[in-house]
């Protein structure tokens, strides 16, 4: 969660369902799993942003970095190696929602994007009122419990423990009970899951 | 066609030739042509008959060693012969000399570089070449980061491609890349603060690929490599030219000469039974990481055209591996400047082991130079895209010529299976 434009990294692929980002190990806050993400759309049509959740963050192999793991490393070559290899990290990110101009104001709205976002294009950290704004629904839920190989249960429980950080102190309880309450729907025909999701969000 | 400083290809239109799958995607590396069921035999074969020629050249390692000790003294009797045998020059150390691991300075400096080139593509959308020169900057003796460079330059002006009259491609390329890296090397050296820096540049320092250009204008060319070896001097750094896994036999040649009692006329007539046994295999019995003893390149050039500026090419070899390790010899070149001052030789090699015993053996800023150097198959493709968009903005329309054009239809996603 950031209060200003942090920029995770450029798009490398994409589909509607989600989208993969590049970017280098040393950008000034790693993004995290869990975190709340906006892509500004490219394309023509209402659109004007996507968001979508990271639930994933790869660091790519390495042959070169692989000579050095148990061998006592100069810590001039462990920063060689860290801030000047660009060893690449992935970040992949679910789509959950949009925001769009709907001519009278901003709307947004939790839903799969009409398209994907475009190679090279920038992927930010949302702001923390971007986060609040977002959140003050729970549609995108069923987008996340239904995506396929997702940690779908750890990531509703980290981004909506990040979700709560992002609201005044004594609003947080409240929310997070609001997003149980919405969970026990969803997930009412499963509450072996249904107890697993919430216990993960109060321990997340 | 991308080559790199050593002679390792990337890309596609030279990978059916030496087999380097270097910039190939894994897709493309999982798709073959050769049929390795034919080779079989042949690569069984060829197991047995490299396993004969080691035990042959253990004979002959044995008998090198025993030579190099019983000539051990005979340095100043044979060093004019030497020249006229093209065998390696001694010094004033015995041939059989082992320098053992020097104390470097608590802090110094070492400055690596290295160069990679894309060769003009007669069969490419345009004539153009890249020169790309990677550098690091590493300081022992401290956490810094370490300083990485990539500079690619790229020709293709009219006088860039043609140098009297000929295409600039081949061995005047491999010019152009070997004067970048050292001017490059030069330039690091100069704006360095004063303290013991090390420049270390991957192969050789004497031009060989200049024997057969004419006279003139091998004396300009090396008059261009002298100087920046000359501003190296001046900025108070050394230099030191590093070839690992090196091939060449000048001091075996020196011990058959040696044999034959420094006769010249014997050296040519008496078959040398050395003849096809590089020197480093001679020294892997040197301690760990100790050094031979200093020879003089005997090349042509060398005497011509560096000695006269006072940076006569000599050479060393060094055991690179950790005690208790089967040896890694490499050899070491150094300017007169740095082979006859002792605390300058010490600091190269110093530099070089502490350097080499950060990978394990082989030189860490040149490893990372040449990293930096490489251009990958999809750089070089992302460059075609380029180049060919500028020239469609310029409204020039180009192609590939029709012999590239089926081969990039051909040689993706052949149709044979994987392995």
């Amino acid at each position: 969660m950031s209060n200003g434009d942090l920029r995770v990294g450029r798009i490398l692929r994409a589909s509607t369902r989600g989208f993969v980002v590049g970017c280098e190990v040393m950008q000034p806050d790693i993004p995290a799993f869990g975190s709340f993400v906006r892509v500004e759309s490219q394309t023509t049509g209402s659109v004007r942003d996507l968001y979508g959740l990271i639930y994933d963050v790869s660091i790519e192999d390495d042959l070169f970095v692989r000579h050095f793991i148990g061998a006592g490393i100069p810590e001039n070559v462990v920063r060689d190696q860290r801030e000047n290899r660009q060893v690449p990290i992935e970040v992949s990110v679910l789509a959950v929602g949009t925001r769009q101009d709907t001519g009278s104001g901003m709307l947004v709205r939790h839903c799969l994007p009409p398209q994907p976002p475009v190679t090279l294009d920038w992927l930010y950290q949302c702001r923390v009122e971007e986060v609040r704004a977002f959140t003050s629904r729970f549609d995108y839920f069923r987008l996340v419990l239904d995506a396929r190989d997702v940690p779908t249960d750890e990531l509703l429980a980290v981004s909506l423990r990040a979700a709560a950080m992002a609201r005044p102190e004594h609003e947080r309880e409240t929310f997070l009970v609001e997003a149980g309450r919405e969970l026990a729907r969803l997930l009412a025909g499963d509450p072996v899951r249904l107890e697993g999701v919430l216990r993960r969000l109060r321990y997340a | 066609m991308v080559r790199h400083r050593n002679g390792a290809f990337a890309g596609m239109m030279v990978r059916h030739r030496n087999g380097a799958f270097a910039g190939m995607s894994a897709r493309e590396e999982a798709w073959v042509t050769l049929e390795l069921s034919r080779l079989t035999e042949q690569v069984q074969a060829m197991g047995e008959e490299f396993a004969a020629r080691q035990r042959r050249r253990a004979d002959l390692t044995a008998l090198a060693r025993q030579w190099l000790s019983e000539y051990a003294d005979q340095g100043e009797a044979l060093r004019h012969p030497a020249r006229a045998a093209r065998a390696a020059i001694p010094t004033g150390e015995p041939l059989d000399a082992a320098g053992p691991l020097p104390t470097t300075p608590e802090r110094f400096t070492v400055v690596a570089a290295d160069g990679a080139q894309i060769s003009p593509d007669p069969h490419g959308i345009a004539q153009y070449y890249i020169v790309n020169i990677g550098s690091l900057v590493y300081r022992h003796g401290s956490d810094a980061l370490p300083q990485a460079h990539s500079q690619p330059t790229l020709g293709y002006t009219e006088a860039d491609m043609y140098e009297n009259g000929q295409p600039v491609a081949g061995q005047l390329l491999d010019l152009r890349r070997d004067l970048a890296e050292l001017t490059c090397l030069a330039d690091h050296c100069v704006s360095e603060a004063p303290g013991p820096t090390v420049a270390l540049v991957d192969g050789t320092l004497i031009l060989w690929t200049l024997k057969d250009t004419p006279p003139a204008d091998q004396e300009r060319r090396v008059g261009d490599y002298v100087h920046q070896l000359e501003r190296v001097r001046r900025a108070g750094a050394v230099i030191a030219a590093f070839v690992s896994r090196p091939r060449r036999g000048e001091v075996t040649r020196l011990l058959h000469l040696a044999h034959v009692g420094g006769d010249a006329k014997r050296f040519d007539e008496e078959p040398n039974p050395l003849e096809r046994l590089p020197d480093r295999v001679v020294f892997g019995s040197l301690p760990a990481s100790a050094r031979s003893a200093l020879f003089v390149s005997p090349n042509d050039i060398n005497h011509r055209y560096y000695a006269p500026e006072g940076h006569t090419v000599h050479f060393f070899y060094l055991n690179l591996a950790a005690e208790g390790q089967r040896p890694t010899i490499a050899r070491v070149e150094v300017p007169a400047w740095v082979a006859e001052a002792p605390d300058r030789l010490a600091l190269v090699h110093g530099a070089i082991v502490a350097q080499a015993r950060v990978t394990g053996d082989y030189p860490y800023a040149l490893a990372r130079a040449d990293e930096l150097a490489f251009v990958s198959g999809p750089e070089r493709e992302a460059l075609e895209g380029m180049v060919t968009k500028a020239l469609l903005r310029a409204g020039v329309m180009t192609t590939l010529s029709p012999k590239q054009y089926y081969k990039t239809l051909t040689r993706r996603g052949r149709r044979k299976h994987r392995i």
